[in-house]
């Protein structure tokens, strides 16, 4: 993996050693998770190397990689080549030990999906669902999707990790909740426990983040981010927002809710009220049933309604309403993008979403906008694309937030020699608030956990 | 009927009938005489046989060539190799219908890689992007194919029953999907109902499936098999166990149409239009080759068939005329009523 991953909150993976203070790693927890990290970036994968790197002795290293087999964290692999004397023996992290789960939770569908621990999907699947229904039918969706998946993709070492992406800011855990920020992506779900139940239900920890901070997740791991250190991602879809990768790392701000450019004003309303998809889907409607675009027109009288998707469909056709329709929409969004350009000095923005997806007329009004506007410096080397990862993007992302965090150095530490983050003791103390907070609420009865269908 | 399923990555589907070239775009790729190859899972199949039709007939119509049709028989090896060696042969496009999830990725992102266009068929390996990777997936609405055997199913399931899936072992998005769909419309619509699953990974294993799963579960009271095949299997072994389980599958295949037809065990089927699909296919490559960008997710909708209306279905599937014992079937429910 890489060093963005060890690193984790700030968290040195292999700290300097000082004269006349004690290492951290030289305790069991602290040497184990240290070699396990090196092992796991491939940055030593001999015993030589891991002793270098990991500036611990041979005796503990030998000691600590038997441990780490035992575990079943690593494997030995094939022989290196020889320096003098027997050549080395390879040893390797496996990513098949457990598995991490992943969930999208948006206004009209949800996704999971089922990774290694690498965070590389093994699978997805997508669904249309009415969230605004309510919470609790929708934690026993997902508890059910995941059974199923686990059925299909499961490994030795059981579930690992959750990581669940929903709609809006997502509030940082404030200390004293390790995993669980309370959800107020959906006004009727305030107050409503769903980490809490979805924790208890699959018996694994949960990461949050919000939507559009796992697409960018996802678009940096495996989309069109690849190696790069510096890009906006932006999401247009109902709603509008960005997440920014700014020297590798994902910037969430203050308090978790950086990026919500949908909120900015600019000519006729917020950009949301402008450009997001329920507005273009109105203005859509209205044409349709004024005649202005005899292919919306078609569209509503055949199947009843008329979508963002439509209207892209459209534009590609020729017709000349949607065409319109989306280049406005594209200047809008170029407009408020072009001054975050000149303050971020991306290399890549990335556009995702349903709107987005409507083509390359909305594609080509947004860079127009962009580089009108921007320090050419700024725009030189700049790329506009779209995102090809669709709604992939959110579950990629949100199973590296998972990875990442399993093996963020301090939170490895607390599992590490029980062989399961689903042993931590903060993850334990974190099931028996939970069980306690549902037994003290009027819970309604609910079915046991994991069942299929 | 509507599409209820969404893409492989969550797209809205586009209905295949919305797809279509304009007379200049039609012209422009007459001129220029693209070679497309076709790579099946089976060429030996009735859907097989139809989609490539289909996809022949567009093509043809497009002035593009069907230069190669390469049979893998259900051999994910052999589907490798052949792409590996499309990525050198002289063809503009490849259709394919990768067998398996994440070994036949690697062949298939070499198509595209190569500059070639790649269009799937039902299935896109889970890693595998729109855009970069592919063009478009053509696909019956799976999801909706699984909603189908549910609703026909649960008339025939007294209230409290325990009912069966018959589920593909194989990572596949298509039966996966079909899983998942029917699962959920138990779980909304008749949630009195419990499930169990037995599994095969090769159609030959379907008998033995069932049977293990009847042994397992005496009181079974329904079953879906995740397409028509399997279903076969599991009619014989139902019969062999002397009970009468019925059951719901995917694909008006002749067997399972003669079964429902003679009112069997068999008490519907989700049909696919695997004709009307192979046009959607060959649109969507001609739309690919002219750079005109296809929607990534283009569906059909499946077709809700009972005994009711299996010939008129089987003409709308198989664009022939129904076999005799099908029209014998008709003529006495006919003089029934």
């Amino acid at each position: 993996m890489d060093e963005a991953s060890t690193a984790g909150d700030g968290q040195a993976a292999a700290p300097r050693r000082a004269a006349g203070r004690p290492r951290a790693s030289e305790s069991a927890h602290g040497s184990l998770a240290v070699l396990l990290n090196l092992v796991r970036g491939g940055v030593a994968t001999t015993r030589q190397e891991l002793e270098i790197q990991s500036e611990l002795g041979r005796a503990v290293v030998t000691d600590r990689l038997a441990t780490l087999l035992k575990l079943g964290l690593i494997e030995e692999g094939e022989l290196g080549p020889a320096l003098g004397g027997r050549a080395p023996r390879h040893v390797r992290f496996r990513p098949r030990m457990g598995i991490i789960l992943a969930a999208v939770l948006d206004h009209s569908s949800l996704a999971v999906g089922v990774s290694d621990l690498t965070g590389r999907l093994l699978a997805e699947h997508h669904e249309a669902a009415e969230l605004a229904a309510g919470p609790e039918p929708v934690v026993q969706r997902l508890a059910t999707l995941f059974a199923w998946m686990l059925e299909e993709h499961g490994s030795e070492g059981g579930i690992w990790g959750i990581g669940l992406a929903v709609p809006g800011a997502v509030e940082k855990p404030d200390g004293q909740r390790l995993f669980a920020p309370a959800l107020t992506a959906f006004q009727n779900w305030d107050g409503f426990p769903f980490i809490e139940q979805l924790a208890t239900l699959v018996g694994a920890p949960v990461w949050v983040r919000s939507g559009v901070q796992t697409m960018t997740m996802g678009e940096l791991k495996s989309g069109s981010g690849i190696g790069l250190t510096d890009m906006i991602f932006v999401k247009l879809g109902r709603s509008i927002s960005a997440g920014v990768i700014s020297e590798g790392a994902l910037h969430r701000g203050a308090q978790g809710a950086a990026g919500l450019i949908g909120y900015t004003f600019t000519e006729g309303g917020t950009l949301e009220t402008v450009a997001g998809s329920e507005a273009l889907a109105r203005e859509a409607r209205q044409a349709a049933e004024s005649d202005r675009s005899p292919y919306l027109a078609s569209v509503l009288a055949r199947s009843g309604e008329v979508t963002v998707t439509d209207a892209g469909h459209g534009a590609q056709l020729g017709d000349p309403f949607c065409i319109d329709l989306l280049g406005r929409c594209g200047r809008a969004v170029g407009e408020i993008l072009a001054p975050l350009a000149n303050l971020l000095n991306p290399s890549l923005i990335v556009l995702g979403g349903s709107v987005a997806e409507t083509g390359d007329i909305l594609l080509a009004a947004v860079r127009e906008a962009v580089y009108r506007q921007s320090h050419p410096v700024v725009t030189r080397d700049l790329r506009i694309v779209r995102s090809q990862m669709g709604g992939s993007a959110g579950l990629v992302g949100a199973a590296q937030v998972v990875a990442e965090a399993l093996f963020d150095a301090k939170f490895l530490q607390g599992w590490i020699t029980l062989g399961s983050p689903r042993e931590h003791p903060e993850f334990k103390d974190f099931l028996a608030r939970a069980a306690l907070d549902t037994g003290t609420r009027p819970a309604k009865p609910r079915p046991p956990g994991g069942t299929l269908a | 009927m509507a599409i209820t399923g969404l893409g492989p990555h969550g797209e809205r589907a586009v209905p295949a009938d919305q797809i279509g070239l304009s007379d200049a775009d039609a012209d422009a790729a007459r001129n220029r005489h693209f070679s497309v190859a076709v790579v099946l899972h089976t060429t030996m199949s009735d859907w097989a046989k139809q989609e490539l039709a289909g996809i022949v007939a567009t093509l043809g119509r497009y002035g593009a060539a069907v230069v190669e049709v390469i049979d893998c028989g259900f051999d994910v090896d052999r589907q490798i190799a052949e792409l590996q060696r499309l990525v050198s042969e002289p063809v503009d496009a490849v259709i394919s219908i990768p067998i398996g999830s994440a070994r036949a990725a690697d062949a298939h992102r070499a198509i595209a890689a190569a500059g070639k266009k790649l269009l799937l068929l039902d299935n896109a390996p889970t890693g595998m992007l729109p855009g970069k990777d592919y063009v478009s997936v053509i696909s019956t609405d799976n999801f909706g194919l699984g909603q189908i055997g549910a609703e026909l199913l649960a008339p025939h399931v007294a209230e409290g029953g325990k009912i069966g899936v018959l589920a593909y072992g194989v990572d596949f998005f298509a039966t996966h999907e079909r899983e998942i769909a029917f699962r959920k419309w138990i779980a909304t619509h008749r949630p009195d109902l419990s499930l169990v699953r037995g599994k095969f990974a090769d159609v030959s294993q379907a008998k033995a499936a069932t049977a293990g799963l009847l042994q397992a579960n005496p009181d079974l009271a329904g079953l879906f098999a995740v397409w028509d095949v399997p279903a076969a299997g599991a009619v014989a072994a139902i019969r062999e166990a002397g009970k009468t389980v019925p059951v719901t599958t995917v694909d008006l295949g002749n067997d399972v149409a003669a079964d429902l037809a003679a009112g069997g065990l068999i008490k519907g089927i989700a049909a696919q239009l695997p004709y009307d699909q192979g046009v959607a296919a060959g649109i969507a490559t001609i739309l690919g080759l002219i750079d005109r960008q296809p929607p990534p997710w283009i569906a059909l909708p499946g077709l809700s068939v009972t005994s009711a209306n299996v010939v008129e279905a089987y003409q709308l599937v198989w664009r022939a005329p129904a076999p005799t014992a099908l029209l014998k079937a008709r003529k006495a429910r006919k003089s029934i009523s």
